[in-house]
């Protein structure tokens, strides 16, 4: 054999073996029912991959969906997610009324609660942690989450009360701004005569009365920055104010002053500053999970360390590797111990898709967090039995710098949204739903949720036209829009395949349409988000968003506080049908009145809304109690494995049953 | 030799604060923060934040105090995005996750490309020469983020035999894939600098006395031969192990390590800035170190360098 053969054929057989490898590959995967291996683990644990690294065990630190789920397994809250919907199931609350605007709670607590030291669970772990939740020193990230809660933000915000020595009494925010809301019963004086609550079969007698919550029903005190600087700039620019203020003394806002309140060990009431009767959702939210007093006060920030941390949920922490595997095993002193199936979890942090996917083929974790099968690999592995295909309560949308020409004429940005084929793209992607408004569809059951602008090219061309930018048509068929700047134009997304497809498509989209090229830039992740924060970008920016809490407003509230939303639109209208529909006592009423809010910013049109995300993960058909619920949160003591070939799923569990 | 090493030791210490200080710098005017996400926070709510951490202070008094605790204490602080976890304890606990992957890699690298590089030497233009130096080129070619997911296909997903990812302690069968795919490079590397070195030494004129003198053709090629031929890579080792070490971000990745370039990539990422200076210092240090350790060896290797 000559020299050159010999490597011919070298290179050949490598070939030939690295093709056989790959064929054989796709051809057995594409025959199976499951993507990959289904045998069920040796031991009764469950091995799932969480996504990022959690930044600390701490529930009030992060505010990241992979934590959330660590943080399920480890810590109890009043309430739990439903394993299905998400709303609010009893966790260590076993029940719950509100007054008749929603704006005061009382929460009763189970008397088995411990923590995993054994000690007892009362409601002063409750009044302590939301108290520190809110604390400016522990500076949590979360804190916003409990601003409803009477006094919680300006306590958060480092505020002090304002009093008049010479009687006593602080002085009110009703007379330095008029247009304060009207004041919710929490905060009007309380009627002997009438029951705040509802009464109900099990309270014979109603809770007894506090000086502290007599304190709290009384309009709203006003409060100014503590910090010096802050409050000698406010001052300056308020006359009446200043005058007001003149002699009298400055009282700190202190954890103590904010509206919750233990009526004995196991009551608690809590006292809101306008109704939210989404109030009670918010609170499986890890920012309303109990830490270990104890714990954190004898080791501060090392609490969270394997030697020192005291837990409360479902299971305790077993060991921890970062980067590599956290176990958690099931907590004995559990108060629903018995109802736990799983003997351990084995949590295990990683983010590149392709790897986790691996790892899931192989068998060698039972299930993956949301959003990882890449849309290359969908065609394959949407058709097992094994994929979750499912709405998510997340949106993709695309923010418009409102404050800048030519997207400040509201033609203009009316016209953008109406080149896009939004159906088109949801057949592209294959696995999201178009979307026209800014809720997700199909999430909240009887909400009436409006319809944007439709698909509509012509109209689109027609509006460009009226706001002084002709589209004319080429001899070719293609339009163009000569007068349109679009030079100084740009779509700004972060790195990633999936932004940058979509970037790319909206880009062919209004090129097709409008006739008009917008540049696409890319950005690392954090370089993105100051960008858009600032409103520093002519023209379009990449925006998503999920849900805190199972409810509309979790979408609405972005555009409630102020124009530091990505797209500097703010409209006091919007804010005051916002305030309307929550201080509706009737739910329906209030749903319509969230709906004709979303649909006056729809008309606006600040953002592109683009779809609903999926939820799009997968998980071993033995792995039962797991369901693709609108938060991808999953209460992890209904989780179990079935031995049973039998009794497997096959396909997406259904969220009716 | 003494004076030699000394004085490099003490050139490397400015040369260390001068890359933290750059490192610094860089991430101060990098955009956004570690708290930044998808969700803006309130601004109340950011300005606790960086009370917490120190961050509301005037440039220079953080950069001083910073300065202060590296020189002083040799402490980098708390990573701001794990919280209560220490950079030196951080940095500890995934060093030996990248240097056992490192260090394996090396040494196979070191073994079969300087054995194939000694073959294709000796037997120069055979089809042992072609083929291993073709192979090697391939070598240099394919980048590792595509040889590990195509080794992960056939070894993993394909014939189920070894692990996809993960750590799983030393030894164990998934540092196999890691370890082949961060080699390769090397590997091919050290095998054409092998033989590149033996054929200029083997045409040397010392050879020629050596095999004049009747020694053996094995003390020929082992005692003399490869001696000299060995320069090269020795040069090369320093910087190589230095990047092995300090944990290779692709691999790192691709494998789900828990090593120091997984971390090293997303304290980037993060604006994580303790993490970053503490890993690139430590970086430097292994980096400069290993370079000293080169030139002794040179001087030990090459008795003209220890003349000089």
């Amino acid at each position: 054999m000559s020299r050159i053969n010999w490597k011919q054929l070298g290179a050949f057989v490598l070939l030939a073996s690295m093709a056989c490898s790959s064929l054989s590959c796709t051809v057995a995967s594409s025959n199976e029912l499951y993507w990959g291996k289904t045998d069920p683990p040796q031991r009764n644990i469950f091995r799932y991959v969480t996504g990022e690294e959690p930044e600390s065990l701490d529930p009030v630190v992060s505010n990241g969906q992979p934590e959330a789920r660590i943080y399920m397994a480890l810590y109890d809250g009043l309430v739990e997610y439903d394993p299905k919907t998400t709303a609010p199931i009893p966790a260590l609350a076993t029940h719950w009324r509100q007054n008749g605007d929603s704006s005061e709670f009382m929460f009763y607590l189970r008397r088995n609660g411990r923590w995993s030291n054994g000690d007892p669970i009362d409601a002063n772990d409750f009044l302590y942690s939301f108290r520190r939740a809110v604390s400016p020193k522990v500076a949590s990230r979360n804190a916003y989450m409990a601003y409803y809660i009477k006094y919680a933000q300006p306590y958060n915000e480092g505020k002090v009360f304002v009093r008049d020595p010479s009687n006593g009494k602080f002085l009110l925010a009703k007379d330095f701004d008029e247009n304060l809301p009207a004041e919710p019963v929490s905060g009007s004086p309380i009627d002997p005569g009438k029951s705040e609550y509802q009464p109900t079969a099990e309270e014979s007698q109603p809770p007894a009365d506090t000086a502290f919550h007599a304190s709290l029903h009384t309009p709203l005190r006003l409060t100014i920055p503590g910090d010096e600087k802050a409050r000698v700039k406010l001052l300056n620019s308020n006359a009446k104010l200043k005058a007001a203020i003149a002699g009298k003394e400055l009282v700190p806002i202190k954890g103590e002053d904010i509206g919750i309140e233990m009526l004995d060990n196991y009551t608690l009431r809590v006292s809101l500053t306008l109704p939210a009767p989404f109030f009670v959702s918010m609170l499986a939210h890890q920012a309303f999970r109990i830490v270990p007093r104890k714990a954190v006060e004898q080791y501060g920030e090392q609490w969270t360390q394997p030697a020192h941390i005291v837990t409360c949920g479902p299971f305790k922490l077993k060991t921890w590797r970062p980067y590599d595997t956290l176990v958690v095993e099931r907590d004995p002193m559990y108060w629903d111990a018995a109802n736990v199936k799983l003997d351990e979890i084995h949590f295990y942090p990683m983010s590149d898709n392709p790897t986790i996917m691996n790892l899931y083929k192989v068998g060698e974790v039972d299930a993956v967090l949301n959003h990882t099968v890449p849309n290359a690999w969908l065609p394959v592995v949407r058709t097992k039995k094994d994929y979750m295909d499912a709405a998510e309560a997340a949106i993709e949308y695309i923010n418009i710098n409102t404050t800048r020409p030519p997207m400040n004429d509201v033609r203009v940005r009316k016209a953008f949204n109406m080149a896009i084929d939004k159906e088109a793209w949801a057949t592209w992607r294959r696995i999201v739903k178009p979307l026209t408004a800014f809720t997700p569809s199909g999430i909240f059951p009887g909400y009436p949720q409006p319809k944007g602008d439709a698909f509509n090219p012509e109209e689109a061309r027609k509006l460009l036209g009226e706001a002084g930018y002709p589209v004319v048509q080429n001899k070719d068929g293609s339009y163009s829009c000569p007068k349109f700047p679009a030079n100084k134009m740009e779509y700004i997304y972060n790195t990633q395949e999936s932004t940058k497809n979509m970037a790319e498509w909206m880009q062919a989209q209004w090129r097709q349409n409008l006739g008009i090229t917008i540049t696409l830039r890319n950005m690392d992740w954090k370089t993105f988000l100051t960008t858009r924060a600032k409103n520093d970008y002519t023209g379009f920016a990449r925006g998503s968003w999920g849900m805190d809490y199972l409810d509309p407003f979790t979408f609405l509230s972005l555009f409630y506080t102020g124009g530091e939303n990505g797209t500097g639109w703010e409209d006091p209208k919007y804010v005051a049908l916002v305030d309307e529909a929550n201080r509706s006592l009737d739910p329906a009423k209030r749903y319509e009145i969230l709906a004709q809010a979303e649909a006056y910013m729809l008309q606006y049109q600040p953002v592109i809304p683009i779809h609903t995300a999926s939820a799009n993960w997968v998980k071993k058909p033995y792995v039962k109690g797991m369901y693709p619920n609108p938060a991808s949160l999953f209460a992890w003591k209904f989780v179990y494995i079935e031995r049973d070939p039998a009794k497997w799923d096959s396909g997406t569990p259904s969220l009716a049953d | 030799m003494l004076r030699f090493i000394i004085r490099r030791l003490l050139i490397t210490i400015p040369t260390i604060l001068v890359v933290i200080t750059i490192t610094w710098g860089l991430i101060k005017l990098a955009p956004g923060n570690f708290y930044s996400g998808e969700k803006r926070l309130p601004a109340a709510i950011e300005k606790n934040i960086r009370e917490k951490y120190g961050l509301d202070k005037p440039w220079y008094q953080q950069y001083a105090k910073t300065m202060a605790n590296i020189v002083l204490g040799f402490d980098f602080g708390t990573s701001l995005r794990f919280e209560g976890q220490s950079v030196n304890t951080i940095i500890w606990r995934s060093l030996p996750v990248s240097a056992a992957v490192g260090i394996l890699a090396y040494l196979l690298a070191l073994v079969v490309g300087i054995t194939v590089g000694s073959i294709a030497a000796l037997k120069q233009n055979s089809r042992w020469d072609y083929s291993s130096m073709a192979l090697a080129m391939l070598g240099i070619s394919v980048p590792n983020f595509v040889l590990g997911p195509i080794l992960v296909l056939v070894f993993s997903l394909s014939l189920y035999w070894l692990p996809p990812s993960r750590w799983g302690g030393f030894p164990s069968k998934n540092l196999i894939l890691p370890v082949l795919t961060l080699s390769a490079l090397y590997m091919a590397y050290i095998a054409r600098l092998t033989r590149a070195g033996m054929l200029e030494v083997l045409r040397s004129d010392y050879i020629r006395t050596a095999r004049a003198k009747g020694l053996s053709e094995k003390d020929v090629l082992i005692k003399h031969g490869l001696r000299g031929g060995l320069m090269p890579v020795v040069s090369y080792t320093g910087p190589a192990l230095a990047f092995l070490l300090t944990g290779t971000v692709v691999v790192e990745r691709i494998f789900a390590l828990p090593g120091l370039g997984n971390y090293f990539i997303q304290a980037s990422l993060n604006r994580d800035e303790p993490l970053i200076i503490g890993i690139v210092a430590f970086i430097s240090i292994t980096l400069l170190f290993m370079n000293m350790l080169v030139d002794i060896a040179y001087a030990y290797l090459d008795p003209r360098v220890r003349y000089h």
